[in-house]
């Protein structure tokens, strides 16, 4: 006789998504052995190159007696204290989707399966989406650490332990965030509320990092009360009701040998992960039920940036709105459904809360960045330094320019979903379909990054020919990164996932933002080196020769995906 | 078995289902009919348990769908008009997954899979991943997993969808005999065909409200006409106000 044996949901679901993931990649794998080797490449790449630069980093660092530990020591709690908030924003956003605009969630709630159990499944698929970045920048680093301070072999140990009970904490919250927002706020209020949180920040930010007038003076006979007022600014990472404070206290007093101190943070760490993970796993189900009934059960009410005005005198209104007419005013020499399909993607994005929402934290982060480095310009006084920083700022804003692409543009096609036919069958026809989206989102990325350029390079006081050269030089950068996002999102489509940031994480995505950093970082490089200004100056065969090789690699990263993606949608099955 | 009392539910401004009561006894086979937006669809995710009424309850087999959602799901089985599926797995794990979410033993899954999915012809593709499934298929693998635990209500949204009409012939016989067993089925649909040969009783909703409820017969007798489709006819565009 067959006994039943009754096997926890949670588990069930945990070894149906582990199959479900593991085919996947075996799958991606089988598909292109050639992409998963690049892959593999780059993450071993990365570890390597990221250890070597963060050790070289913190060597050079704590060679400075007295001020090496203190400095290295704040940039421990500063950076956990950043990411800190990075994962539970991060962790907001992915929870909501995944909580509430998931198949798999309307499918488990039809099945004996409790809100509970669901909800704490979903919060550690949302964790694990969240934090998997984290965790693959903050190795190499946290390695190179322990290296440098020559750590005994319990720190690589005990370092995984304080880490996971920190990648915990802010997921747990983003989920209880996650849930308020959705009870609470609806489409309006949200949108309201985000914009004026958003420029909270950035105003908070901008007079927080006002500048220290340092004299000449007292860098030379007061350095240690110079580093003090430096380092006031950054007191905020010592607040000890941060987690972060809790990990990094944690941390930087184990390599030191005070074990005790240590293992205090760590408890600390440990009864509140345990506190409020038990709540969120254990007592968070009814009210995940009351967010989801709230979302569902939302009317369509008019948004506050609504477009299109659909009722006139109770009868719908066809007539050209705003964005039909700026359309037709930037578009112009387009054809009428090319035009159509602009609008319905802005449309579509705009009606999106948290895909704007995304792009204005992006945009808030780029204007605190811009505004300060005005103050920071005033500081360089060697040409060296005047060089390497407006390179440097070339590949931040391409970095961020690859953000954006990979974000926003990758997930194009497939968030277009089974729908997809709809656009393929209409005489647009798939090629024009990506031309159009690849135009429409270089045109919007080049205005953005090129002003963004040239802003930088006005802060950084560049002559007018240089700031020329970087303004070209990203808008090249923004057509291959368009045509390589576009590309790729044509060449591995998601057409089963609703959710960008699901999409974004499948392997294409990982291809298209490895890709474009790899290519970043070698154009950035090639042009330094070839300069006919920076370093020294190269001879103007070399410069020539670096700004033909930029753009030829350029022309192919972009050309080559953009051109099998056409091949690909033109033949697709959905 | 489907106890509806007093069943409200707004989004917004608008009422997509207003105050509506029915009852559906054990072993009926309950066919709801209305034109799109009526109602029916957001009527059964009340009664699957993905959304919380306005106001009123649903009560399936005696629990209510709010307070002991999990008593209630555990006797029922849902079927969406676009079912989700694990696209990575092959039917057989898929079958697995769910009859053990229903706490079904292995010889027990095995048993039920087996012999629906000999009814419904998908024996050849058992062992593939449902990804590579036509969309009729698909809906089949849907139907075997929800029937395997053998429910007592069974809620289906436009079922037919996809399939082809063999398969439909098969699903309504299985629906029918599961029926004469006791199981309770609840089907929303457009096809008029269904609720003439298949239905007990026929409730036709329009804006939110139940218009008409009874056998064929019965509406037949009540709005003096023979056929079902100008019987729908004359409820739905009268209160629409389309006529």
């Amino acid at each position: 006789m067959d006994e039943i044996k009754q096997i926890s949901h949670w588990r069930l679901l945990f070894k149906v998504n582990q199959i479900q993931n593991w085919r996947r990649l075996q799958s991606a794998v089988s598909s292109s052995r050639l992409h998963a080797f690049l892959m593999g490449l780059f993450v071993v790449g990365y570890a390597w190159l990221a250890f070597q630069l963060f050790s070289k980093g913190l060597h050079f660092t704590s060679s400075f007696p007295g001020l090496g530990p203190v400095l290295i020591e704040r940039m421990i709690f500063l950076l956990f204290a950043f990411l800190f908030f990075l994962l539970l924003l991060s962790n907001v956003i992915i929870n909501f989707t995944n909580l509430f605009r998931n198949r798999e969630t309307h499918f488990l709630l039809t099945l004996p399966v409790s809100h509970q159990v669901i909800f704490r499944w979903k919060i550690f698929e949302s964790g694990i989406l969240a934090s998997w970045a984290f965790l693959f920048l903050v190795t190499p680093l946290l390695i190179a650490y322990g290296e440098t301070y020559n750590s005994t072999w319990h720190f690589y140990l005990v370092t995984p332990l304080f880490i996971g009970m920190f990648v915990i904490l802010p997921g747990v919250l983003g989920s209880c965030v996650a849930l308020f927002l959705a009870r609470w706020l609806d489409r309006l209020a949200f949108q309201v509320a985000a914009m004026l949180v958003i420029i909270l920040v950035i105003v908070f930010i901008s007079s927080w990092l006002q500048p220290e007038i340092v004299t000449d003076e007292m860098l030379e006979t007061r350095v240690l009360d110079v580093v003090d007022r430096l380092l006031a600014r950054t007191q905020f990472s010592l607040f000890p009701f941060l987690p972060s404070y809790w990990v990094s206290s944690g941390i930087t007093q184990w390599i030191e040998g005070a074990v005790m101190g240590a293992l205090f943070f760590g408890l600390v760490l440990l009864s509140h992960t345990l506190f409020f993970g038990y709540i969120a796993t254990t007592r968070s189900g009814s009210m995940f039920f009351s967010s989801l009934s709230a979302v569902n059960s939302r009317g369509r009410k008019a948004s506050l940036w609504c477009i299109t005005n659909t009722k006139k005198n109770g009868q719908l209104d066809f007539k050209p709105k705003l964005l039909d007419r700026l359309a037709k005013l930037f578009w112009w020499w387009s054809k009428s459904d090319s035009r159509a399909l602009i609008v319905k993607d802005t449309l579509t994005f705009w009606r999106d809360t948290t895909q704007w929402g995304q792009s204005l934290v992006l945009l808030g982060l780029l204007v605190a960045y811009i505004m300060n480095l005005r103050y920071f310009s005033h500081r360089l006084t060697s040409d060296f330094w005047v060089d390497l920083t407006s390179y440097l700022n070339l590949g931040a804003c391409a970095l961020n320019l690859a953000t954006l692409t990979t974000r926003f543009v990758f997930p194009q096609i497939s968030l277009e979903g089974k729908r997809i036919w709809i656009i393929g069958m209409a005489p647009l026809g798939m090629k024009r379909t990506l031309m159009t989206k690849f135009l429409f989102s270089t045109a919007i990325s080049m205005i953005v990054t090129m002003a963004l350029v040239g802003a930088s390079c006005m802060m950084l006081s560049v002559s007018a020919e240089r700031m020329l050269y970087f303004i070209l030089a990203i808008g090249v950068m923004a057509f291959a990164l368009n045509a390589l996002a576009l590309g790729l999102g044509a060449l591995y489509p998601n057409f089963r996932e609703d959710n960008p940031s699901k999409i974004v994480s499948g392997f294409g995505g990982t291809l298209c933002l490895v890709l474009s950093f790899l290519y970043i970082v070698g154009m950035v490089g090639l042009m330094a080196f070839t300069s006919f200004w920076a370093f020294g100056g190269s001879s103007s065969l070399v410069f020539v020769f670096g700004c033909l090789g930029f753009l030829i690699v350029s022309f192919f990263l972009g050309w080559f995906p953009l051109r099998n993606g056409i091949h690909r949608m033109s033949s697709i099955e959905v | 078995m489907i106890e509806i009392k007093g069943l409200s539910k707004s989004f917004g401004d608008l009422t997509a289902v207003n105050d509506i009561n029915l009852s559906v006894p054990k072993g009926e086979f309950f066919v709801i009919l209305g034109p799109n937006a009526a109602g029916k669809t957001t009527t059964i995710k009340v009664m699957a348990g993905l959304m919380k009424p306005t106001s009123g309850s649903v009560h399936v087999c005696g629990h209510n769908i709010e307070s002991e959602p999990l008593k209630a799901r555990k006797r029922m089985a849902y079927l969406p008009d676009f079912p989700f599926l694990y696209d990575k797995l092959t039917p057989i794990e898929f079958f697995r997954f769910t009859g053990q979410l229903f706490g079904m033993s292995e010889s027990h899954i095995q048993n039920e899979s087996d012999s629906l999915s000999d009814r419904f012809s998908l024996g050849e593709f058992l062992s593939n991943p449902i990804e590579s499934l036509s969309h009729g298929t698909k809906q089949r693998v849907a139907i075997v997993s929800a029937l395997m635990h053998a429910p007592e209500v069974f809620v289906l949204d436009e079922p037919m969808v996809g399939l082809d009409p063999h398969h439909a012939r098969i699903l309504k016989d299985i629906l029918r005999e599961r029926a004469n067993q006791g199981m309770t089925v609840f089907v929303s649909t457009h096809q008029l065909s269904v609720a003439e040969e298949m239905a007990d009783r026929i409730g036709i909703m329009n804006q939110g409200k139940i218009v008409a409820v009874g056998s064929h017969s019965e509406l037949q007798a009540a709005n003096h006409d023979n056929k079902l489709e100008s019987i729908f006819l004359s409820l739905t565009l009268k209160t629409d106000g389309r006529n």
